[in-house]
């Protein structure tokens, strides 16, 4: 064989390899791009439907986890935080907008549109309080004949912090309030709200205008639900309510009174406590929000408008809690479910519990305290805010039929 | 040559044409080995390219492409972050690039192409009353039971920047009013137009936030209330009488405060007394123009905000690099660079770290950063609808001729986009107690249809702009007289009058000269009635200078507008009555 017929045998050889080799990366990649593979490839992506309360820190937390490179099995989990309201989250639960299988689905001919649709699926709902999935169980139950997120064993709801719900009112608001009626209730609060001189009646300025109420709209922020069901607590004098409580015409009078005073009856964002800070006392003197929530904005409302927030907390208590909790359906893999206890473990840790303190969150690990340095529980101790707070009149939680109804009396009344 | 050096030669010979030959082969192979290989890397390489600049949609799968709508109030804020944004040329996790691409729409025109199917997947109108109102439409075309818990359209929504709304006067009106000592309110501003004849104020129409908060405290004071407006309280005959006297003190109407604004720079302390508009505007009036000042006053019944939500529109058309956009967009707004822009604009940050003090926001530019102390209560979307649809009603009335040329050079496209805008102006006139009429014009003045109540007559128009034809010449200013004479002859003051006239060439044919007509507006508008003339220039043919000279003899404005721009222009010129 002459030199010449050997120099183009090694390169169409060469040639031959190179598109060989090429030829099988191309496979491979095409393989990867599929949702559901059974053996992992790449990252364990979780994706966790995040309350507004807790985004901040969350969010925070899965940026460190992820740069850390935390491993399940040699693959490395990444998480996504995905931010929604708990009642939002509830309702397409419950409208099966993440497209939930059906019962009696096949996993191993899934169309591709079925399999492209779970790849967005939620691995964990960390809703605002445990009586949100409580409510998706129910749904799920009638669907499919069983829970979808478990209250007992390994993958059980897990709260990751705390909060409950307190008065904040502008400290110029509050001094005046105070010096004309005494103690802060969801009663003075109503007849402030119904009376008829506004701030000048109520020893305040006349620029004041009318004293105006800020509660979350309970269509954007389950906080709006929560703040009702507290009204309805004091006006009882009870910590449970039902709904021939809610549904009493002399109590949604009363209701309809209070919450006639705030100053957007259309909207609102979801974020109240931020448009509280944000647009200062010329949208809301006053209100009862997430403790957490008011924390966070106390330096921003301080810097903007010249003046922090005094706290108070009420009789009876309502408290968030925060559960982390894994969806337990055949949408997620059983790696995917344990990543996300992964990342639940990372969240209850002490770290980063006491990063939960720093965003004004009450820790849920008891090796951690709200007593620390910079804490906002320190910082602001002298606004009325403070690290121990009696839960013995805590309100329970309320059931489906109850949030139904007040939800529909807002939609009839105020949100219209 | 002897044989052993014929042999030598050809040895030598056949060596090189073994060399060449060689060469060639290898050449060939070595191009069949490159051929092979960018068949098989090409593809894979290419699936890592970015993408060039191709059109948004739900047609490409992977652009990240986010196409935003914005309000016109904010449009120099919305291009300085779009190119600061587009500027840090970041990419997707597949090597797409973000971009953000903009398109600026009214409020309502957003809600209304959000609801129709929207080209575009992040929208900021001026206020979230906007986006109320489009759930709640959206929720009612669901048709979602009561007490469940209704979908939306409107996704992951931030705040950036917001600015009270406020009545923006001039420094001398405002000290005659009582500022700074007293508290001014909208009762003072109405009190003052409607005892006043020569006060001049305004307020946009209530398709944009500052108009409808206005509209909302003339509602307010005509039911003898400050909160709890209802549907009932809104409709009774009370408020609406006093509401339509106040309206009659309203010298015009217009398509936002950021046109007033405009005017306002053009035209100095001659123009309007007062007028609603956002506080940035004012704040930039005072840094940007020497002279007289204006002057924000803080209504003492309460204002409202403009709060400028920007929110990703869930209408199934987001890609999820497009999700990767809007995410990094939403942080960008946010950061303390893009805070530093939005305030640098006259804005106030949503970031509250962001301190006011020692930025332009504060006395020297005519605003105040205490303020507002108090706002006045938005009712439910319900309300706000009801007011905006009554508030047609109750609305100062106008006498409109539409002028329109229809000379040879109108024919096809040109005619047929004139007759889909006068339909679409005719649309946005949903009053039938307005007045309109017809003037036709190419060669001569032809088919005139005479000003009457849209009761009377709207079908008419229709039937005439749909019978419109091009032919002959362009007999421009005749047309532009035949109108402006029969608005003088009626002599009503009680109404707004106007004429929208619009032509796509040069005035070839009228007996009357451009000296002469203007002199006429000009005599008639101080000794009759005053009629504004708003003029169109169709294309690029069209003499600009004629209609400039026409519109600002008579205080009107001049637009320049196309086949893609003449629908949304005479939209836009309709907002003025």
């Amino acid at each position: 064989m002459n030199r010449t017929r050997v120099i183009f045998i090694v390169i169409i050889v060469a040639a031959l390899a190179l598109v060989g080799v090429a030829a099988l990366l191309r496979t491979l990649n095409s393989q990867a791009g599929g949702p559901l593979v059974a053996e992992q490839r790449g990252p364990i992506q979780v994706r966790v439907l995040t309350a507004l309360p807790v985004y901040d820190w969350v969010s925070q937390a899965a940026r460190q986890f992820n740069a850390e490179q935390h491993t399940l099995d040699g693959n490395v989990i990444q998480v996504e935080i995905i931010a929604m309201d708990g009642l939002s989250a509830l309702g397409k639960f419950d409208r099966d907008e993440f497209g939930a299988l059906p019962a009696d689905v096949d996993l191993q001919n899934l169309s591709d549109q079925q399999k492209a649709a779970l790849a967005r699926f939620p691995t964990a709902w960390i809703p605002d309080s445990r009586y949100l999935p409580e409510l998706a169980n129910v749904a799920y139950k009638e669907r499919l004949g069983r829970d979808i997120f478990l209250t007992d064993g390994e993958y059980r709801a897990r709260p990751i912090a705390l909060s409950l719900f307190a008065w904040g009112l502008y400290q110029s608001r509050a001094d005046a309030l105070k010096a004309k009626v005494g103690d802060i209730d969801w009663q003075v609060i109503h007849d402030a709200a119904i009376n008829p001189g506004g701030w000048p009646a109520l020893g305040g300025k006349p620029d004041w205008g009318f004293f105006k109420l800020v509660v979350p709209n309970p269509r954007k922020n389950v906080g709006g639900l929560a703040a009702m069901v507290a009204a309805a607590g004091e006006y009882y004098g009870k910590t449970s309510i039902g709904t021939a409580e809610v549904t009493d015409p002399a109590f949604q009078r009363w209701l309809g009174e209070l919450m006639g005073s705030t100053t957007d009856l259309g909207g609102g964002s979801a974020y109240t406590a931020e448009d509280f800070a944000l647009f200062g006392y010329s949208a809301g003197d006053g209100g009862q929000l997430l403790e957490a929530d008011l924390l966070k904005n106390m330096e921003g409302i301080q810097t903007r408008w010249g003046e922090a927030l005094e706290i108070f907390y009420p009789t009876y208590v309502t408290w968030f809690d925060f559960p982390f909790t894994i969806w337990m359906g055949p949408e997620t893999s059983a790696v995917e479910k344990n990543a996300a206890l992964a990342f639940q473990s990372y969240l209850l840790s002490p770290e980063v519990q006491a990063q939960a303190v720093g965003a004004g969150l009450r820790p849920v690990n008891a090796a951690v305290s709200v007593d620390q340095p910079n804490s906002p529980f320190t910082r602001w101790a002298s606004q009325g805010v403070a690290p121990i707070v009696s839960r013995t009149d805590a309100m329970r939680s309320p059931d489906r039929d109850v949030l139904l109804a007040l939800l529909r009396w807002f939609d009839l009344n105020v949100g219209r | 040559m002897s044989k052993a050096k014929q042999s030598k030669a050809e040895r030598q010979a056949a060596r090189q044409r073994s060399q060449r030959i060689t060469a060639l082969i290898a050449t060939a192979a070595l191009g069949v080995a490159l051929l092979c290989l960018c068949g098989v890397f090409l593809p894979l390489l290419l699936a890592d390219r970015p993408a060039s600049n191709s059109p948004t949609g739900a047609e490409d799968a992977r652009t990240a492409t986010l196409t935003l709508a914005y309000t016109p109030d904010k449009a120099e804020l919305m291009r300085t972050l779009a190119d600061r944004f587009n500027g840090q040329k970041l990419h997707t996790d597949d090597r797409q690039p973000m971009t953000v691409q903009l398109v600026e729409l009214t409020p309502d025109a957003m809600v209304a192409e959000a609801l129709a199917g929207p080209s575009f997947q992040a929208l900021s109108p001026d206020s979230s009353l906007w986006l109320d109102q489009l759930d709640r439409r959206w929720g009612e075309a669901q048709q979602v039971g009561e007490g469940a818990i209704a979908p939306s359209l409107v996704g992951e929504s931030v705040r950036f920047a917001i600015s009270p709304v406020v009545i923006a006067a001039w420094e001398n009106v405002a000290r005659d009013l009582g500022w700074p000592d007293q508290p001014i309110g909208w009762q003072q501003i109405q009190q003052r137009a409607a005892s006043d004849a020569s006060f001049r104020w305004s307020h946009p129409s209530t398709n944009v936030a500052s108009g409808l908060l206005a509209t909302l405290a003339e509602f307010y004071a005509g039911a003898g209330k400050t909160r709890g407006l209802t549907e009932e309280d809104a409709t009774a005959q009370s408020t609406l009488d006093y509401v339509s006297a106040i309206e009659r003190t309203v010298k015009f109407y217009g398509e936002g405060e950021a046109a007033i604004m405009q005017r306002a720079r053009q035209e100095g302390r001659g123009f309007l007394d007062a007028f609603v508009a956002q506080e940035h505007l004012v704040v930039n009036f005072n840094r940007q123009q020497p002279g007289d000042r204006l002057v924000a006053l803080y209504p003492s019944e309460g204002t409202l905000w403009a709060d400028h939500p920007l929110a990703l529109l869930e209408a199934g058309n987001v890609t999820d690099n497009q999700r990767q956009t809007w995410r990094a967009l939403r942080d960008f707004v946010q950061s303390p660079e893009a805070q530093q822009m939005v305030l640098e604009a006259g804005f106030r940050p949503a970031d509250l770290s962001v301190a006011l003090a020692g930025s332009p926001i504060d006395a020297a530019n005519g605003v105040d950063p205490s303020q507002p102390q108090t706002t006045l209560q938005v009712p439910g979307p319900a309300v706000v609808d009801v007011v905006q649809n009554v508030w047609q009603y109750t609305k100062r009335k106008a006498n409109i001729f539409l002028v329109v040329d229809t000379s040879g050079s109108m024919e096809g496209q040109k005619m047929a986009a004139a007759q889909a805008a006068l339909h679409e102006f005719m649309a946005q006139i949903k009053g039938n107690e307005e007045r309109v009429g017809l003037v036709e014009f190419s060669s001569t003045v032809n088919n005139i249809a005479p000003l009457d109540t849209l009761t009377n007559n709207r079908w008419q128009i229709e039937q005439n702009i749909d019978q419109l034809q091009a032919y002959g010449n362009t007999a421009l200013l005749d047309g532009v007289r035949t109108a402006y004479v029969r608005l003088q002859q009626l002599g009503d003051t009680e109404r707004i009058n106007a004429i929208v006239v619009m032509t796509d060439g040069q005035e070839n044919n009228s007996h009357i000269s451009l000296r002469n007509l203007q002199r006429e507006i000009q005599q008639g508008n101080s000794q009759g009635v005053p009629v504004v003339i708003f003029t169109i220039a169709f294309g690029d043919d069209a003499d600009y200078d004629v209609l400039r000279a026409i519109a600002e003899s008579s205080g009107g404005q001049v637009r320049q507008g196309d086949l893609n721009t003449i629908r949304q222009l005479y939209r836009l010129l309709s907002s003025y009555f």
